[in-house]
């Protein structure tokens, strides 16, 4: 190693010093917002000058914000099943087939990640608002699929690809129909990937909010556009419970896929 | 005459324009082990994956028992098969990984079972059933395979050089297991390997393949004693290829003149030798005796190499017209050896050892 931590002597603090820092950069607004959730000050006060859960009992009140609540749930559930399922089977097409255009394909599948979501949400806008989808559950669930589907692909096709094709072979050959086969066997051993693929998918929709600003429409609105509409009307700490709890359920999903990683290692 | 049980006739796969296998012809009869030998490449694996059902011949056709099973998809062939890389089911313990076969012929639970037991017992893995796939070595893994594969007593046993991720010490001791669990479960084993000691130790008949054919089929000591080719005889051990001339020729026999002049009467001679545009005269270097005393009969050659390797001195001669021959002279108990570098000899062989190749 050329850079050896070890020897770097008194580099060491300066480099922990910047850690520290950028750490810090990133964490802090995350703190910030949840500290602010549990303040007393209705004008978002900093330090607050005393704490309270008046916040989320006003949050959990309001049909509103329960409303918008549920609809993220269900989108989000619902675009982690169609992703993680077409994503499998676009993962068999690319990994085991053997066509042309392979390669192209693949680009096209991650494309979604590399363009500006605006330019997407536009243009799904523009098609959707000539089949009329837009602001419908299912409007909302395709376009998020859309973003999801590369972060699905990536994580599948790595497993697949990782997945050595004999043991497939071994199935077959043991009695197992082919499709028997996949199910019984190659479904359980790429089951990381299965479940890295739903758990990106399920938090890409969950805190999605420009393609959602599209889709949406004052009877159907996700956490994330009732969160950026109640900040234009009026700053209540209630955005800032909403928020908490947008940035929970996140967590909560980032530690089970760790803990669940750290099982299978 | 009765069918053979397993009877490979004319079989023939390509891949484009490039022939993999070609005109293969064997029979087998119930309960042999038979084994594929040959270099990588020469068309063994895929004669053996188109007996799995893993790729469709272009011709020919693989009967067992009377029937052909070309038609038949894989899972449906009966077939046992151990993989050359470990192909165990790591999310399932190692008696699940043996039960599978029985669980997708939905047996009943209680012939699993005790399946299961047996089949450990076979492959002295008692008492590992319970463990995970990732918590054996690399044998016990390729052990619990080859217990998998016969769980379902398939009609043959196929096994893709099941021991080359192995070291060399456990691959002796795999093969000991292997050749026991064939003579206590009598299947019939078609054995791919590159390693002729692997296929001289555990078969009862070897098929050497080379350019995707059939060289020479036969046992271990057909194979090696009676090459019917060149490259069975390059192939298996060494082998000298002395340029000579043929004259005299009398039925199966004739006399070898080498470019010195000197004459051997009387060696068996080989026709369809394959490849080659010269004749050559093949003699194995363990066959071969150094003569130190420089007059009599015998190839005159001057040692230019000697080296002691504890049981043997191996030699390599250096003719008049410049080949080099190599003797593998055995010693005698404290001998040190027979020749020393640059010591004119003379090479003398029996003629039952050697061969001409036209």
């Amino acid at each position: 190693m050329l850079l050896n931590y070890d020897r770097m002597g008194g580099l060491q603090w300066v480099l922990v010093f910047i850690t520290v820092l950028v750490s810090l950069f990133l964490i802090l607004p995350v703190v910030f917002i949840i500290a602010l959730s549990f303040g007393s000050s209705q004008w978002l006060v900093f330090p607050p000058p005393g704490w309270t859960l008046r916040w989320y009992q006003e949050f959990f009140a309001d049909p509103r914000w329960m409303a918008a609540f549920w609809t993220s749930a269900k989108i989000a559930v619902l675009v982690m099943i169609f992703t993680t399922a077409l994503a499998l089977i676009t993962s068999f097409a690319l990994v085991r087939g053997r066509f042309r255009g392979r390669e192209i394909l693949r680009a096209a599948f991650l494309t979604p990640m590399i363009l500006p979501v605006v330019v997407v949400a536009v243009a799904l806008y523009a098609f959707f608002l000539k089949i009329g989808l837009n602001g419908t559950m299912t409007g909302f669930v395709v376009a998020h699929m859309v973003l999801a589907l590369p972060f699905a692909i990536i994580p599948i096709s790595a497993a697949l690809a990782g997945f050595d094709k004999s043991t497939e072979d071994a199935a077959i050959v043991c009695g197992a129909s082919p499709w028997e086969a996949r199910l019984r066997i190659t479904l359980p051993s790429i089951r990381h990937g299965l479940f890295a693929a739903m758990v990106f998918s399920f938090l890409i929709s969950w805190d999605e909010v420009i393609i959602a600003i599209f889709m949406a429409s004052p009877s159907l609105q996700t956490m994330p556009v009732r969160i950026w509409s109640s900040l234009r009307q009026d700053l209540s700490p209630v955005i800032a419970a909403a928020s908490s709890l947008l940035i929970l359920l996140t967590l909560v999903l980032m530690l089970l896929a760790a803990l669940l990683r750290k099982k299978a290692n | 005459m009765s069918d053979p049980f397993l009877s490979i006739r004319n079989l023939g796969k390509s891949f484009g324009s490039v022939r993999a296998i070609e005109d293969v012809t064997l029979e087998v009869p119930r309960g042999e082990f038979l084994t594929f030998l040959g270099p990588s490449g020469s068309g063994k694996s895929t004669t053996l994956y188109a007996i799995a059902g893993f790729l469709s011949p272009s011709q020919g056709d693989v009967h067992i028992d009377g029937r052909s099973i070309l038609d038949l998809p894989s899972h449906k062939r009966n077939i046992g098969m151990v993989f050359q890389r470990y192909t165990l089911f790591m999310h399932l313990s190692v008696g699940e990984n043996i039960a599978f076969p029985l669980r997708v012929r939905r047996r009943p639970a209680k012939e699993i079972d005790a399946k299961v037991d047996e089949m450990l017992a076979l492959v002295r893995l008692e008492g590992y059933g319970d463990r995970m796939p990732a918590a054996l070595s690399g044998g016990q893994q390729q052990r619990v395979a080859l217990a998998r594969a016969l769980a379902y007593d398939p009609q043959i046993l196929l096994m893709d050089e099941p021991l080359s991720a192995l070291d060399k010490k456990l691959r002796d001791e795999i093969q000991f297991e292997i050749k026991r669990v064939h003579e206590q479960t009598g299947v019939t084993i078609l054995y791919v390997t590159h390693d002729q000691e692997e296929a001289m130790r555990l078969s009862d008949r070897i098929a050497l393949f080379n350019n995707g054919r059939i060289e020479q089929v036969g046992t271990g000591q057909q194979l090696y004693n009676e090459p019917l080719t060149r490259f069975s005889a390059a192939f298996m051990g060494n082998s000298n290829f002395i340029k000579t001339e043929v004259m005299a020729r009398q039925g199966n026999f004739a006399a070898a003149r080498f470019p010195d002049g000197t004459v051997v009467k009387g060696v068996p001679v080989h026709e369809q030798a394959g490849g080659g545009a010269e004749s050559v005269l093949m003699v194995r270097p363990e066959n071969i005796l150094i003569e130190t005393r420089n007059e009599g009969s015998g190839l005159p050659a001057t040692v230019t190499n000697a080296t002691f390797l504890g049981d043997c001195q191996l030699i390599t001669a250096r003719t008049s017209w410049g080949e080099d021959i190599t003797v593998r002279s055995v010693l005698a108990p404290g001998e040190m050896g027979t020749a020393a570098r640059g010591e004119a000899v003379r090479l003398i062989w029996p003629n039952a050892g050697s061969y001409l190749f036209l």
